[in-house]
């Protein structure tokens, strides 16, 4: 059998692939070391040194050793603060939420009513995203003074990026065909959007807020150490005081709240998808 | 020709009849010399054909011949660069707001809100006579509700009126949409590749409905098709675009294998009846 011209013409082009292989083995080592140098760097930056943590255990098992028996005197109060807690969390989560509906209209390039101020809204959202909660809480407790107030608007800036970000790229992957379909029915563009939108996004954005809810009542047990209210403030004092038993306690409710959260908004998320 | 079932054969028969008297030879839709181009090069250009109340229009064509720019142009969701489409007086580029209710639109992936009953996705056909709260809420009036089950009944689906539209098949979920247009009572319908996702045996389904609807109504119907054995079957006449121009503009009784040779060439036409 004779071969024919274009069979010859693939397996030199093939065999020339092969001869390139060299440059992109050297690409292959340049990019490993490049990696291995990033880590040794970091290494060095981070001051690792685990001859510290052998010296260290020993004392943190001592501290252990002293929690036991758990401080339940206080326990009323905890709760109240771990409440308190909570209740930070799920205010600045819902205020959150409501400011980044309109944002995420903005921030979506397929719907935006405004294509000029697509990448500001981005871009602001970007901002409010790149500073943690717990940076703003700082800022506000200077503001609007100590106590769990401060701690509100830490969580509801910056989950309004955050939010806000997660909801515009929902949008902007939802396939536009039923918006269409609706607009020609004459029911002019909002109309549509809430008819033929919000049925299907919807139900990812209230997933989306509990989500944020449950990781907020995590992230802002140490607002307290900076004077933002909640549980993390007796977290901080017994550390002060050095009262280990107290501050085992606090770490235990603190799990057994957020575990139980977790399940519930769990549960509730799988209900709604 | 595919035999359908006794009952409608009656009914279509009584409202061909019907249909001739409202509206004998009445022009309604009205596409005239669109041109449409992209990066200097034509998808369209200079087509024009008329379509009466009460009539079916197939548009048959190779793929990229412009059917898709066509059928976008017509449902004003593109603006051509030069032609008019119109609808008796309206110009439907013009319309506007719930004015564009006058032309439904069906689609070949179907574009139902997947999250809403098939109840809920006829009723979008009415967002062009109620006020806008109303969408917003989704909270219809009596009327309406029974105008759209009455729809739902129409394409044979009444039973399902509860359903979520993500769980129904293929073929029901374009039998909703019909539905949808049903509801918006148009005076054209404008179907791009309706059963082009469907096997053929629903499709012939869903177009028996559409002409059904057609004759009935007397709602002036165009129709982009695939398979021109279909056009040929429930066709009242065929348009055929070939590198977007208008070439074949006759009765679907006329359409015979030399004009379908001229329309997609040898070679296509040849694997189209294999």
């Amino acid at each position: 059998m004779k071969e024919s011209p274009a069979a010859e013409t693939a397996l030199a082009a093939i065999e020339a692939q092969q001869r390139r292989w060299g440059v992109a083995r050297l690409r292959t080592w340049t990019v490993a070391a490049a990696v291995v140098a990033f880590y040794i760097v970091s290494w060095r930056l981070a001051q690792v040194d685990p001859a510290k943590l052998a010296s260290g255990l020993p004392k943190l098992a001592h501290w252990l050793a002293q929690a036991w028996p758990p401080n339940v005197a206080e326990l009323p109060l905890f709760l109240q603060r771990t409440a308190e807690t909570v209740a930070m969390a799920a205010i600045g989560t819902t205020l959150a939420t409501l400011l980044a509906i309109p944002m995420a209209v903005l921030a979506s390039r397929n719907i935006t009513p405004f294509p000029m101020l697509y990448y500001p809204a981005r871009w602001f959202l970007n901002a409010l995203r790149g500073i943690d909660s717990f940076v703003f809480a700082l800022l506000f407790v200077a503001a609007v003074g100590l106590g769990p107030f401060a701690g509100v608007i830490g969580i509801a800036l910056h989950t309004w990026g955050s939010a806000a970000k997660l909801f515009a790229d929902h949008i902007e992957n939802t396939p536009l065909g039923p918006l269409e379909a609706v607009e020609t029915t004459g029911a002019g563009r909002l109309t549509a959007i809430a008819y033929a939108l919000v049925p299907d996004v919807a139900p990812v954005m209230l997933s989306t807020t509990l989500f944020w809810w449950e990781f907020n009542v995590r992230a802002s047990t140490v607002l307290g150490v900076v004077g933002a209210g909640g549980i993390g403030q007796e977290l901080k004092n017994s550390m002060d005081l050095l009262d280990f038993s107290r501050l085992f306690t606090i770490i235990a409710v603190i799990l057994i709240v957020v575990t139980a959260l977790d399940q519930l908004s769990g549960w509730l998320r799988r209900k709604l998808v | 020709m595919n035999a359908p079932s006794g009952g409608e054969t009656v009914q279509r028969s009584a409202a061909a009849g019907m249909a001739q008297k409202r509206d004998a030879g009445n022009v309604h839709l009205d596409v005239a010399g669109l041109t449409k181009a992209y990066k200097g090069k034509f998808a369209i250009e200079g087509v024009g054909f008329k379509v009466r109340a009460g009539e079916f229009v197939a548009v048959l064509g190779p793929s990229g011949a412009g059917k898709t720019t066509l059928f976008r142009c017509m449902t004003g969701l593109l603006t051509p660069d030069r032609g008019t489409v119109k609808l008796a007086d309206l110009d439907v580029m013009q319309l506007h707001g719930r004015e564009r209710r006058h032309v439904a639109v069906v689609f070949q992936q179907f574009n139902l809100v997947s999250r809403l009953s098939a109840l809920g996705n006829v009723l979008a056909g009415r967002l062009g006579y109620v006020p806008a709260w109303r969408g917003w809420a989704r909270r219809f009036e009596r009327g309406d509700r029974l105008l759209a089950l009455d729809c739902l009944d129409r394409v044979g689906l009444l039973d399902k009126a509860g359903q979520r539209a993500d769980t129904l098949s293929g073929g029901e979920q374009q039998r909703v949409a019909i539905a949808r247009a049903l509801a918006q009572q148009p005076d054209a319908i404008v179907a791009d590749e309706p059963v082009a996702s469907l096997d053929p045996k629903i499709g012939s389904g869903i177009l028996d409905l559409l002409r059904g609807i057609c004759h009935r109504d007397g709602v002036a119907v165009v129709c982009s098709l695939h398979q021109m054995q279909f056009a040929q079957t429930y066709a009242d006449r065929i348009v055929g675009l070939a590198n977007g121009r208008l070439v074949v503009d006759m009765p679907a009784g006329a359409f015979d294998t030399a004009t379908a040779a001229q329309l997609y060439g040898g070679a296509e036409l040849r694997s189209m009846l294999d």
